[in-house]
Parts: structure tokens; sequence; C-alpha cells
């Protein structure tokens, strides 16, 4: 499409029509006082209908959640922008003397939308060796203090891999170690006698098994997503709110999309996440732990989606926000990643194509998953497919023969191996198993042995999660000999 | 220090020579040749997509994925048993210089393959060869003529053929790269079709695209060891660069990761527009020039030859979606006008 001027033909704000404009969004023109309401009004129009259980169908009578708040944020720009405009629409006090701060508002006076809100920042320094990456959990807590009226709590990328940090959340974990073999499709299972289970150490053996610096990237984002919304469930909040501006989200649209994920296309903009052990307790019978409290289901709400990374740093600018900064270390040149290689390409292509992002946006909004999904995928929680194995193999034949049945002799004695395989989502067996011709194969099977997030462990021994997908239940090594322990001669 | 020769990943009995595009795996050449054709073979299996007796037409323009189609159905018609009559369809644009050596290629299949070839004129078609047309509106912008009125001089010569099935060599770098243009220019009524493996219009011509999961690069290396030749089609005249942004992007995340073209397929597959968006889309009609399908008044073939006769140089029209591109890859469906979104 042909290149437009920069502005239309005035300089004066469209809105007001007095005073001369100070920013351009999308070829119009508007002053500062005008930007703030606009940014504002963007932001509810996406959150406030998601804010009570049911949709109240006519006009907003009282906004009220059913749960708490937990804000996700990563230091970086949409997130601290979230924080202050969250902050300021609805928990500001009414004595609030500060000029030019309009929160409050179009809200109840009295009653809070959410009775206790948080914010979580995931601390992912110590994914690869020491020293490469600052903690920078401290400025982060500064600059969140600043708002009195939200709790702080740091995750770090390694609580994955924490069995403590499980069992606090009322998660089952296996007392033996369970492994992936990444070395081949199938992701067969083996479990070991846990051995010291140092989670950093667990973190980077898993990360250093993945197959692609894309896969390293994707699985930083799915692992921090995953502990923000556990971490949410446990703190019973009804929502968690994520920092994703219009830029950003056409971004992980693309990404995603070129990842496979294209499933899941509408959890990139709105997700309602009901947690695997959650729904296996549905049906047992009442004895599960892991509901404690009643809000099971958390919904993502990406409220700055359809504000664009020039009017957050504008908002951020004019409001005097201090950015931290996100962790850029594992990807610091961008080309080595499908993720890096796609903020790239859009946010060139919004240089010269002002409307890409929204476009994307606006497309990807008009989709919807093609099937109805069958199960969860217990590495990120996400609808999955059936038959993606299949798929992939009539169309990449990767061996000529299908996998010859053990001899009788053999198979009794050893049960066919258990698979992660049939467990996954499209876009996470790819992350696990697709190579890039740069990638080094790795040989030793023992190499690429990769321990497995906590959630994973546990769906894949939960008898109900495994039914799930309709497939053989991993029964745990220690629970079956307690089962037949008594007939047990030796010892 | 000499590397010691690798033996095929597959068969594990002959050297490795080539490490495939697709998955990594270094392997040798006849499995090479096998894995190639057996996924095209499920390709076509899984979707049903001919009956015994079929006639089939090979859209063939000379150029690589044409070529091996060609050498690529007749093998597997024979082996299977598919029992197809195969033809070939050309057309020829009447670009000087251009055409006339694919052409040739064209031809000499015809006697390598003995099928069956109708070449088809754009002057005898339509009136204009490109040539004139570029004469009378300029370099820009007519690769919207070329795409458009490729696609339909390939129904046209199918109904003369009295063919029931067209297939064309769209391979799995064009769709997965339509895919994401088709995305970023809000083209939500291609985007749902783009990933079918079979169109069937109203003429009630099948047109399919048995190389949807065939990589561009096994392509040529299939041509390369089975020594087929054939002609660069790109289009002498002006590219799209917006296409051109997202072909680059492609390579680009195809060499982070090889599967990428696979996956973005894969993606475009699993979603489908949303049956409310569905409904407000304009239902189709037929032309009232020529009665070939169409969402307006007059298709977009008769529209731009409205706008030559007039010799009006903007009749490049309508849409800004139409900037259609290159020719290996005419768009989905380009007879069809779609609206920008407006921005
Ligand atoms: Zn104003
Ligand atoms: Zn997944
Ligand atoms: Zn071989
Ligand atoms: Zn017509």
């Amino acid at each position: 499409m042909p290149r437009k001027s920069k502005f239309d033909k005035s300089k004066t704000c469209i809105k007001c029509k007095t005073a001369r404009g100070n920013i351009v969004i999308r070829h119009a023109v508007y002053c500062k006082t005008c930007f703030t309401p606009l940014v504002v009004t963007k932001y509810k129009r996406c959150l406030d209908p998601h804010i009570n259980a049911a949709p109240d169908g006519q006009r907003r009578s009282t906004l009220k959640a059913s749960g708490n708040l937990l804000i996700g944020l990563s230091g970086g720009l949409g997130s601290t922008v979230l924080l202050d405009i969250t902050s300021r629409c609805y928990f500001s006090t009414k004595s609030s003397t500060e000029d030019g701060r309009k929160g409050g508002k179009a809200h109840p006076k009295n009653d809070r939308v959410w009775k206790q809100a948080s914010v979580c920042f995931v601390d992912t320094s110590r994914a690869f060796s020491e020293g490469v990456t600052k903690d920078r959990s401290e400025d982060i807590r500064a600059m969140v203090e600043q708002h009195k009226e939200f709790e702080f709590i740091v995750l770090r990328l390694e609580d994955a891999f924490d069995i403590s940090w499980w069992k606090q959340l009322g998660g089952y974990v296996p007392s033996s170690d369970i492994r992936a073999n990444l070395a081949n499709e199938d992701l067969v299972i083996t479990e070991a006698h846990l051995q010291s289970s140092d989670p950093v150490a667990s973190l980077r053996s898993y990360l250093s098994s993945l197959p692609t610096a894309t896969a390293v990237r994707s699985s930083i984002n799915t692992l921090a997503r995953l502990l923000l919304l556990h971490t949410a469930r446990s703190m019973q909040c009804s929502h968690l709110l994520l920092g994703t501006s219009l830029t950003s989200l056409s971004i992980s649209l693309i990404n995603s999309i070129a990842q496979g994920g294209g499933f899941n296309v509408l959890e990139e903009s709105f997700e309602e996440w009901t947690p695997q052990i959650a729904r296996s307790a549905q049906d047992a019978s009442s004895d599960s732990p892991h509901l404690a409290g009643g809000v099971c289901t958390v919904r993502v709400v990406r409220p700055l989606r359809d504000i664009g990374m020039k009017e957050c740093a504008a908002w951020a600018w004019w409001n005097g926000l201090q950015v931290v900064g996100k962790d850029r270390t594992f990807d610091p040149d961008g080309k080595q990643t499908i993720g890096g290689l796609t903020k790239d390409f859009i946010v060139g292509l919004e240089r010269d194509y002002p409307s890409t992002v929204s476009t994307i946006a606006r497309t990807c909004a008009k989709l919807a998953p093609k099937n109805e999904p069958d199960g969860q995928c217990i590495v990120c929680e996400r609808p999955a497919q059936r038959g993606i194995q299949d798929w992939k193999s009539r169309i990449s034949i990767r061996s000529l023969e299908p996998p010859s049945p053990h001899p009788p002799h053999v198979a009794s004695d050893d049960p066919p191996p258990i698979s992660l395989t049939p467990h996954l989502c499209y876009a996470c067996h790819t992350t696990l198993i697709s190579r890039s011709s740069r990638s080094t194969v790795q040989n030793g099977a023992e190499a690429s042995l990769a321990p497995l997030p906590v959630w994973t462990r546990s769906a894949l021994v939960e008898s109900d999660a495994a039914d799930v997908m309709g497939t053989k239940r991993l029964v745990d090594h220690e629970d079956m000999r307690n089962a037949i322990g008594e007939f047990l001669l030796h010892d | 220090m000499t590397p010691t020769p690798k033996t095929c990943a597959l068969c594990s009995k002959f050297r490795a020579i080539i490490k495939r595009p697709k998955t990594g795996q270094q392997i040798c050449k006849e499995c090479f040749f096998f894995v190639f054709e057996t996924e095209v073979h499920n390709t076509i299996t899984e979707a049903k997509l001919f009956s015994r007796g079929d006639r089939v037409a090979i859209g063939a323009s000379g150029g690589k994925d044409s070529t091996v189609l060609a050498h690529v159905m007749k093998a597997l018609n024979e082996r299977y048993g598919y029992g197809l009559d195969l033809y070939l369809l050309s057309i020829d644009e009447g670009i000087t210089g251009y055409r006339d050596d694919s052409l040739e290629t064209v031809k000499r299949n015809q006697q390598q393959y003995s099928m069956p070839l109708k070449i088809l004129s754009y002057d005898e078609l339509y009136g204009w060869t490109m040539d004139a047309i570029v004469s009378q509106i300029g370099k820009k912008n007519n690769c919207t003529f070329c795409g458009v009125f490729r696609r339909q001089a390939l129904d046209r010569g199918a109904a003369m053929l009295k063919v029931d099935h067209i297939v064309t060599g769209h391979n799995a770098d064009d769709i997965a790269e339509t895919v994401l243009m088709n995305i970023m220019r809000g083209d939500i009524a291609r985007l749902g079709r783009c990933t079918l493996i079979c169109t069937e219009g109203e003429d009630t011509i099948k047109r399919s695209k048995p190389f949807k999961y065939a990589y561009e690069k096994e392509i040529v290396m299939y041509a390369y060891f089975k020594r087929l030749d054939y002609f660069s089609t790109e289009c002498i005249y002006s590219p799209d660069a917006y296409r051109g942004h997202a072909r680059t992007f492609l390579k680009d995340l195809e060499s982070a990761r090889p599967s990428a073209i696979i996956d973005i397929i894969h993606s475009g597959e699993a979603f489908e527009v949303k049956e409310e968006v569905r409904k407000g889309q304009k239902a189709q009609q037929t032309c009232r020039k020529c009665g070939y399908m169409s969402s307006n008044d007059l298709c977009k073939a008769c529209t731009l030859l409205e706008g030559l006769e007039k010799g009006l140089a903007e009749a490049r029209i309508i849409d800004v979606g139409g900037r259609t591109g290159s020719h290996e890859m005419p768009p989905e469906e380009p007879r069809e006008v779609t609206k920008l979104d407006p921005s």
C-alpha cells in the first residue's frame, strides 16, 4: 500500500480540536491531555467485559471479580504501563491528590473490584550460567513498592523444577525422577530414583537439552507463563493481567503460528485456563488436596492489546514511569530464534506499513480452532489436538518402517515404553524435537534425557490426566511397590 | 581429520549424500526419491484427491515446480495405479523472451512423458499479450494482470481439454508464505482457503496442490538428481514488494528451524474463520460479461480488460490486496475482489 505521510494535514488534536498535537497515532494527531483518556478507554474496553464471572449483558452494572488479581510484571515497557494504569483505574483512593489522575471515577467508590491484588515477577537470571544476567528482582521490587495496594511476589524460573514449590501449591509429585528422551520423536519417558534435585541444575539441564535456540526462548516463555498461572490459582486469583501491547500481541501471534501453534491462536490474546490437576479432580471422588478454595479458572487478560508500543512509550514518558527493562540475554541479537526474527520483522514492517500490527491482531481475532480440542497439553496446559504424530509422520517421513513390535517374550517382561508425545500439543512437540541445521545432534542417549517441569511430571502420573488423552497411565514405581510390597519375596 | 562417511539415516545401508532440508536427516539419493514421492502420494491419498479414470491437467509452466510435478505425477500414477489420464496445460502470456524457452521445456515433457499438451495464449483468450498490456500501462502493477489472467486461462484451458481436475505445482513454501501474507493483509477469505489442498469452483473443475507439503529446496534437489531441466520463471516484470518481505522472512524462519514451513501450514490447517465472520462474507455471483464466478458485477479479469480497453493506465483497480506477485504462486482465487480493511 502507498505510504501515507506521518500526519494528516492538520497538526491540531483531532479530539479537542484546539490544542496542538503531541503524538501521532496511526495518522491521527492527539494532544497530551486527550491522549490519557484515549488510552484508558482502550484499556477498559478490553478488560471490563471480562471482569465479572458471567457477562451481564447490559451496561456494566457493578464490576466485581470472583477472585483476586495477579499482574505479571516482566519489567518491560508494557507491563510497567499496565501496572500504572491498573493502579489508577481500579485501586486509586478518593483522597488521591495527584493532578491529572482520573482513576476511580467510573468505579464503585467503596468496593474494590478485586479484594486483593499482587504483582508477580519471574526472575530468569539463573537460567544460564552464573553472572550472565543480573537478578533484577530488587529493582523491580523498588518500583512495585511505590504502589502500596499491591503485594509483591518473586518467582524464579527454576521453581518450575522445584518440588517444594509445587508441594506448597498443593501439587503432587511422584517420588521417582521422570525424564524424557529428546533424542527421538516419541519422547520416551524414563524413570529413575530421585537424585539430587537441585532446581537450578534441572532447569539448566532442561534448557540445554532443547534442540534449538528457538525452543529455548519459547520454553522460557512457557515456563514463566505456567509459573504465573499456577501462582494465580494458588492465590485464588480470577484474573491474571499481562502487559502485552498491540505490537507485542502481533509479534506473539505470528511467532506462535510460525511454531505450529495455530490451534491456540485465540489463547494468545485471551485465555481461560483451568489447570490440569483441577480438571482431573473434577470427577475424582473428593479427596483431592489440590483444590483449596473455589477458584479453578484463571482468566488471562491483556488489557493493552489495542494499544501500540509507541503509545505505551508515550504514556511511560509523560507519566515519568521508570522502566527496568526485560531480560534479553537468551537471545542477544534476535537472529537465531523464530521469536527474535518475528519481532524484527514486525517492528520493521510497522515502520513502513503502520497498520500492519492492528491488521494482524484483527485478522487473528476472526479465527477459531477448526476442531474441538482433545485434552490439554501437559507442558503448556493449553488445548491440544489429537493425531499430530500421524500427521507429522505422513508428510515428513523419518523412518522407513513403522516401529516393529517386540517379540512376545520381551514384551511381556517389558511393557511398551511410555511416550510423552501423545500428551503434547503440536507446538510443544515441535519445540522438543525439531532441530535446526545448525544444532548439534546429541549422540549419547544420556545427554538428551531432559528433566520435566513439575506440572508435567504431575500430569504424567495423575491417572485422570493421562486418561484425558486416552493413553496409558504411568504408575509411579514407588506406588507400585507399595501396592505389591507384601508379595515381594526378596529385600 | 577426515570425517567418516555417514550411512543413510533411513536405509542404514548406503552412504548419505544429502542433508534433507525438511528433516535435517542425512540420507542417500534413492531414499530421498522414495520419501519425497511417498510424501506426495500420502498427501494425495489422505485427501482422496482423485478417482480412477479422472482426466487431470497438470498446469505446466516449464518452471521447476511444474516440471517436477509432471514427473512425479506420472511416476505415482504408474506405481500406484491411480488410473488417471494426464494432460499438460500451458499458458503463453506473450512475454517476449520469457516464455519461449520454458515452453520448449513443456514441449519436451510432452514427448518424454507422452502426455497430450495444450498451450493457450492470452492473445487468443483475451486479445491482449502481456507485452501489449505492459506497453499500455507501464511496468508497474502488471503482476495483477498476470495473476488474474493466468488463473482464468488455466480454468478455460481445462474446460477445453474437458478435464475434471487441474493440479498445480504450488509447494509448501508458497503456501506458508500465503498464510503469512493473508494474515498480514487481513485477507480473511483467502486465509480460510489457502491451506486447502483442493478447491472447487462453480465450474466444477477441481484444482489441487499435490506439492502442498513439499519443500521448495527439495523440489530443486529432486530436479537436480533426476536431471530434469527447467527454466527460471521469475517474472521479469515488477514483483510485489510486500510478498517479497514475507518471502525473505519465511526463508529466515526456515534457516532458524527448518520445520517452520510445515509448522506454519499446520497452523493454517488448525484454525478456520469463525462462523459469525464467515456469514458476513459476500456471496459469490457470476460476472455479467463472461459468466465466470466473481464477487462483483464484473469479474476481475473483465474489470482489468475493460480498463485496458478504455486505455486507463490506472486500471489496476480497486483492491490494494491485488498486488498478486510471483507467477510461481498465483494467489488463491485472484478472481475475487477483496476489500482491504480501512486503516
Ligand atoms: Zn486534544
Ligand atoms: Zn503445549
Ligand atoms: Zn538410504
Ligand atoms: Zn468476466
